[in-house]
């Protein structure tokens, strides 16, 4: 039964995939997946974390049906990979979760062939199929009627006729060679694997940091004696680099107020040696606190000072962050939206959120692995507001009607799905006629793309073109 | 371990997959079967050297290591995967997607998966 299913699912994969472009197939694909999984993994999809991921998946593949953005697709790819690793091991981290996904999905047919075969009733001897005898069977007779066939063909002119009309032409290879790539697909997926020893690491490591064993007491007195010369090195050390980054915020507060009108490319430098600073300040800053705060000073009666310490250098960063972001948004008002801009904006929030939880980990004395799995989460998570958005249009909408000025050209060069609004606003006096030209051609080809699609490509745009004409 | 055997299965296999794949996209013509035969020998040359190159020094280092294979093979196979399938991408993606780049990494990639079943199998997995 759960055979016939992955070769019916093979088949819509080809049917759904094969020489489409983006739309509603990825949500088909997605009910597809859920019903495979579902019928080979029914313990497991009464998980409630499983379930999630179900739904989760699910919604993505709405989204790509809604905004076919390669932002969407990608986050539907991860969803799946997600899913797939959550049927595998549910309670491993998510980073866990999509390397099992993406691991069983491409080789999870050869990694089973490496577990054990199941015990059956041996009291039923098992019937084997000789493979290699079957193989024998079907290609050594094969073999002999070609050779033969290439032997008669020039014997007789017309046996050699007949031969040379033979054709397949009427087979799509390809086709079939793709429902092959959907029944591995489907065949991986439905038994999930997991990589081991990796996944029980990571089901062994929890969030918290422990304090290591007692020791003998001369060993101990050498131990306190270090901690305390850590501490006081960490202390001094984040003193001056609190101090030195407060310096440097003070300026940068001041620089901004004071420099006003700026051309674009002065604005561009100014926001992206910002950015540089922010990347290394961040990066060293946090690699700083991890270093100090990995073990045992985390356990240090006396370790306040430098904890404070740590908390003051933290909302220093995020000041720093914040002050990016004010000169980020700022070229952006002045000179539109782009994808590299939204994409600082990006690294921003992000920066933000590791502060965050490299607080949380000095306060509530964390290990690595809590701050790592909270990060992935967060950007996961980021991924997926993010692919919520038609960001093509957002650009657009913003840079015509709110940026002082835009670049037409990048307008222009952005994918279709900014057709519409960009022909609905090309009567802008800003906009030159030759770039209006362009904008008409760029609808007009979008239109003519979006009614030409076949009912697997069909998206909510193309349908609401349809229903407009 | 009994390499010839498994080099002259992977050879047969690699052969049946390039040409499977390579097919897919000419009409099939009865003269190819020429071709099909002949290319045996560079297709059993490079997957028997892939092979012995890539997968035959894990399995003599495992043996060296008195390791349970069961483990092993569960253990080092998905570092295997994880080079060789990105390997095996970026080739296709660098060739422009051609149908010959298709088919060559393609039936690698499988080949030398196989192998690896093929060689744990023979230690009685």
């Amino acid at each position: 039964m759960n055979k016939i299913v992955t070769i019916i699912a093979a088949v819509l994969f080809s049917i759904l995939f094969y020489e489409q472009a983006i739309g509603l197939n990825f949500g088909l694909f997605a009910l597809v997946t859920l019903l495979v999984l579902a019928l080979h993994q029914p313990i497991q999809f009464k998980k409630t974390t499983v379930i999630l991921q179900a739904g989760l998946y699910l919604s993505t593949a709405v989204l790509v049906f809604f905004q076919s953005s390669t932002l969407a697709i990608t986050t539907n790819c991860i969803c799946f990979f997600t899913l797939v690793g959550a049927v595998s091991e549910r309670r491993s981290s998510i980073y866990v979760k999509w390397f099992n996904g993406l691991y069983s999905s491409i080789a999870g047919y050869f990694h089973r062939s490496f577990e054990a075969p199941k015990k059956g009733n041996p009291d039923v001897p098992k019937k084997e199929i000789d493979y290699w005898h079957l193989s024998k069977m079907v290609g050594i007779p094969m073999l002999f009627i070609i050779l033969f066939v290439l032997l008669y063909k020039n014997g007789n002119a017309l046996f050699g006729s007949l031969v040379s009309n033979i054709s397949f032409a009427f087979i799509d290879f390809q086709w079939l060679l793709f429902t092959v790539l959907g029944y591995y697909l489907m065949s991986n997926i439905s038994k999930p694997v997991r990589i081991d020893p990796g996944t029980t690491m990571d089901l062994e490591t929890g969030n918290e940091l422990l304090k290591k064993d007692l020791i003998s007491s001369e060993t101990q007195v050498e131990k306190d004696n270090s901690l305390v010369k850590e501490n006081q090195l960490g202390t001094t050390l984040i003193l001056l680099l609190n101090l030195l980054l407060l310096f440097y915020c003070v300026t940068d507060i001041i620089s901004i107020f004071k420099i006003s009108a700026e051309n674009a490319s002065e604005m561009s430098n100014r926001v992206h040696s910002g950015i540089y600073a922010l990347i290394v300040s961040i990066v060293v800053a946090i690699g700083i606190i991890l270093y100090f705060f990995r073990s045992d000073l985390n356990f240090y009666k006396r370790n306040t000072q430098l904890k404070y310490l740590t908390y003051l250098w933290i909302l220093l960063n995020s000041v720093l962050v914040v002050l990016i972001f004010i000169k980020n948004q700022d070229y952006i008002s002045s000179f539109g939206l782009t994808y590299k801009r939204i994409g600082v904006h990006v690294y921003i929030l992000l920066t933000l959120v590791g502060l965050m939880t490299t607080f949380i980990k000095v306060l509530q004395i964390k290990n690595v692995a809590f701050l790592f799995r909270r990060n992935v989460q967060a950007a996961f998570v980021l991924l997926l507001m993010c692919s919520v958005v038609n960001w093509d249009k957002f650009i657009t909408e913003y840079n015509l009607n709110q940026a002082e000025s835009f670049d037409t050209n990048y307008l222009i060069t952005l994918s279709d799905r900014n057709a519409t609004t960009l022909y609905n606003n090309s009567l802008d006096s800003r906009i030159s006629s030759s770039d209006k030209n362009r904008i008409e051609k760029k609808y007009h080809d979008y239109t003519i793309e979006m009614e030409q699609r076949q009912w697997q490509e069909l998206n909510y745009e193309s349908i609401t073109l349809k229903t407009e004409r | 371990m009994n390499i010839p055997k498994n080099l002259a299965k992977s050879c047969l296999l690699a052969t049946v997959v390039f040409w499977i794949v390579l097919l897919s996209d000419y009409s099939f013509l009865i003269d190819a079967l020429f071709s099909m035969i002949v290319s045996i020998i560079p297709i059993g040359i490079t997957s028997s050297f892939v092979i012995l190159v890539t997968v035959c020094p894990i399995f003599w280092f495992l043996k060296k290591k008195g390791e349970s294979l069961k483990n092993a093979c569960q253990k080092y196979f998905p570092f295997y995967v994880s080079v060789s399938f990105p390997i095996c991408v970026y080739g296709i993606y660098s060739w422009g997607f051609e149908t010959f780049s298709i088919a060559f990494f393609i039936s690698a990639f499988i080949t030398t998966s196989q192998s690896w079943v093929w060689f744990a199998n023979e230690f009685g997995l």
